[in-house]
């Protein structure tokens, strides 16, 4: 058992200096760096989340939260002096709604998207593995072709998501792949792991679900390229939800009121029709009759016991346990 | 003056609206014919979003990198047909129209599914041929993006699925079978209560002398000798020899004593005749046959008993 152990330990060695080195076979030439931060008040599931973006894609950077109060064209800045192209800001409202920024950073366009339905690499349920900073593939829905904003978008996307070849953080091998599906007006995004050559996948995570408010021409601000008529702020909805319920308690007030109103309403008296007692004939008047003894009780006919054979009623008493 | 009064009757109701427009501005207006008599009132035109599709191409266009695909990767593909649904005969049409019933998770999850499915089966072909690889050897360790710690707990997470699954498939099975011992158990006593009652009204039969066969006798061993011709054998031979020599001599009581004997009938009667036994031949017959009615013992009979 000793020699076994020594010869994979000698096995591990081996492999462990192997493997940290990239494959540097070729030159990294596009530069494109990720810069994933959000701003403050985001709660443990953004925070999770954001780490596993970091795991996910190597040419990402992180950096320190930003304060609220500063303008949102502060994040170009912030980009620049890390040198990253592009930038996912994540910023969170109310403890409740998390916004998520895509944008490229000096110039380009960026985009503005409510977050929900997030789960992150951590659930259990999600049994899948790969390789970290393991290229991904990426797996468009055929609809992001047909409107040019959602053109926009995949491009967009595909320049943030897909990791450089060569990137000295990178692995060699694509072992995973991330879909974007447009379902419900929303984008749906989910990471597989290939297990097999033959495409069975499991999934990895994490996963969420984009719903796009805007699009602007600039980085984090700019004239508006694209509004999203579908969108409903969470505010909205949850006012919504109020006003509907604030809706039925008055429906059921009035309900009330209404009753009440009838039943304190003066009634009609109608008139009286003098031909109405013609054929009422009074009976004739019995003798007074005093009862001097009390009425006997009547049988009640809950309990009717029928009479009981001498066998009988001895066997309801043993069974009673009075025998 | 009419057109005054009547001017500022309509005024008092939309005056908050047009704030801006004083009296004299809306008399005019009114002259000119572009405000009608009646209470207008302003109609909000619907937002509108906005939609800059020229925007959006030129921004698409001016941002695009034309990069080659090794160094994107990415594929826009249907998802790949749903082989079970097909052979289900389930293929929804709206499905394979491109739309999804975001409501029905499993459906959902499943499209998701083909579609990553899809991709990866058109792309490893196009990476083989750009040699890069897509499996990882055994011998290639590396930092994966979930800890060995983590896969531990997802892979104890499953097995107490499984075996939680499983619990309940035994129980489930234990539940049925008693309920089905149950039944076997009642079934086994009705057997055992109709063949006593069978018997009883066979002996009886043959006490009262309707029957001359003594086949109940033999009700116990049927099963396990199971050929019916060696029992009409026995039921020739056997008992039936004895018990009718003793009906003969004793049977129908005492009418043995004065009748004659070695009549002619008697005499001439040669059935208890056997030739070989006569020539001394049936020297293998003497062990009446081997184990022809013996008895087994009382263990044997008991599992007899319980087996049935």
């Amino acid at each position: 058992v000793t020699i076994a152990n020594d010869l994979l330990l000698f096995f591990d060695q081996e492999n462990v200096s192997l493997l940290v080195l990239p494959d540097l076979s070729g030159k990294w030439k596009n530069k494109e760096r990720v810069l994933v931060f959000s701003s403050r008040g985001i709660n443990f599931r953004t925070r999770h989340l954001m780490q596993d973006l970091k795991t996910m894609m190597p040419h990402s950077k992180a950096d320190t939260k930003m304060d609220r109060k500063d303008k949102l064209f502060v994040v170009n800045e912030v980009c620049e002096i890390k040198n990253c192209n592009k930038c996912i800001f994540f910023e969170a409202k109310k403890n409740m709604d998390l916004y998520m920024w895509v944008s490229n950073v000096p110039h380009g366009p960026s985009a503005k998207f409510l977050v929900q339905n997030v789960h992150t690499l951590a659930e259990l349920k999600m049994t899948g593995n790969c390789l970290k900073g393991s290229r991904p593939l990426l797996s468009f829905d055929p609809k992001f072709d047909k409107e040019p904003h959602y053109a926009l978008l995949k491009e967009l996307f595909t320049q943030t998501f897909s990791t450089p070849q060569y990137h000295p953080k990178s692995q060699p091998f694509v072992d995973h792949v991330l879909t974007f599906t447009i379902a419900d007006k929303r984008i749906w995004f989910r990471n597989y792991q290939i297990i097999e050559e033959d495409a069975s996948l499991v999934e990895i995570g994490p996963r969420f679900v984009l719903n796009l408010i805007k699009i602007f021409q600039g980085s984090f601000g700019g004239p508006t390229l694209y509004e999203n008529p579908h969108f409903q702020s969470p505010n909205m909805c949850r006012r919504l939800m109020r006003m509907e319920k604030a809706a039925r308690q008055k429906e059921r007030q009035m309900v009330k009121e209404i009753r009440l109103e009838k039943r304190k309403e003066v009634k009609e008296v109608l008139t009286e029709d003098v031909t109405d007692d013609v054929f009422v004939t009074p009976a004739e008047e019995k003798p007074k009759e005093v009862e001097h003894e009390a009425p006997r009780p009547s049988k009640s006919k809950k309990k009717k016991k029928l009479k009981l054979t001498e066998l009988k009623k001895r066997t309801l008493l043993k069974r009673k346990g009075l025998r | 003056m009419a057109d005054v009064e009547m001017e500022t009757q309509m005024g008092l109701d939309s005056e908050e609206d047009y704030g801006e427009l004083s009296d004299a501005e809306l008399q005019e207006a009114f002259s000119k014919g572009l405000l009608k008599p009646g209470l207008n009132v302003p109609l909000e035109e619907p937002k509108k979003a906005v939609n800059n599709i020229e925007g959006l191409k030129m921004c698409l266009a001016e941002f695009k990198k034309n990069l080659p695909w090794v160094e994107r990767l990415d594929l826009t593909n249907h998802p790949a047909v749903d082989v079970l649904a097909k052979i289900e005969g389930t293929l929804n049409k709206k499905q394979s129209s491109g739309e999804i019933d975001a409501e029905d998770d499993f459906q959902r999850e499943m499209y998701f599914y083909r579609q990553a499915q899809a991709t990866v089966l058109e792309a490893l072909p196009k990476l083989k041929k750009l040699q890069i690889p897509t499996k990882r050897p055994d011998d290639y360790f590396a930092e994966m993006a979930k800890t060995d710690q983590h896969m531990q707990k997802v892979r104890k997470k499953l097995m107490q699925k499984q075996m939680a699954i499983e619990k309940s498939e035994k129980a489930k099975k234990l539940r049925e079978q008693r309920k089905f011992g149950k039944k076997v158990q009642v079934e086994v006593l009705q057997k055992r209560q109709k063949a006593k009652k069978a018997m009883m009204t066979a002996v009886k039969k043959y006490q009262k002398g309707m029957t001359d066969k003594l086949d109940f006798l033999e009700g116990d061993q049927e099963g396990k000798k199971g050929s019916t011709a060696s029992k009409s054998q026995m039921s020739k031979k056997g008992p039936n020899a004895k018990r009718k020599y003793k009906d003969q001599k004793f049977g129908f009581g005492g009418k043995k004593k004065g009748s004659k004997w070695n009549t002619k009938e008697s005499f001439n009667d040669v059935s208890g005749f056997r030739a070989k036994t006569a020539h001394g031949k049936g020297g293998k017959k003497f062990n009446k046959g081997g184990k022809k009615n013996k008895r087994p013992g009382k263990e044997t009979r008991r599992k007899m008993k319980a087996r049935k």
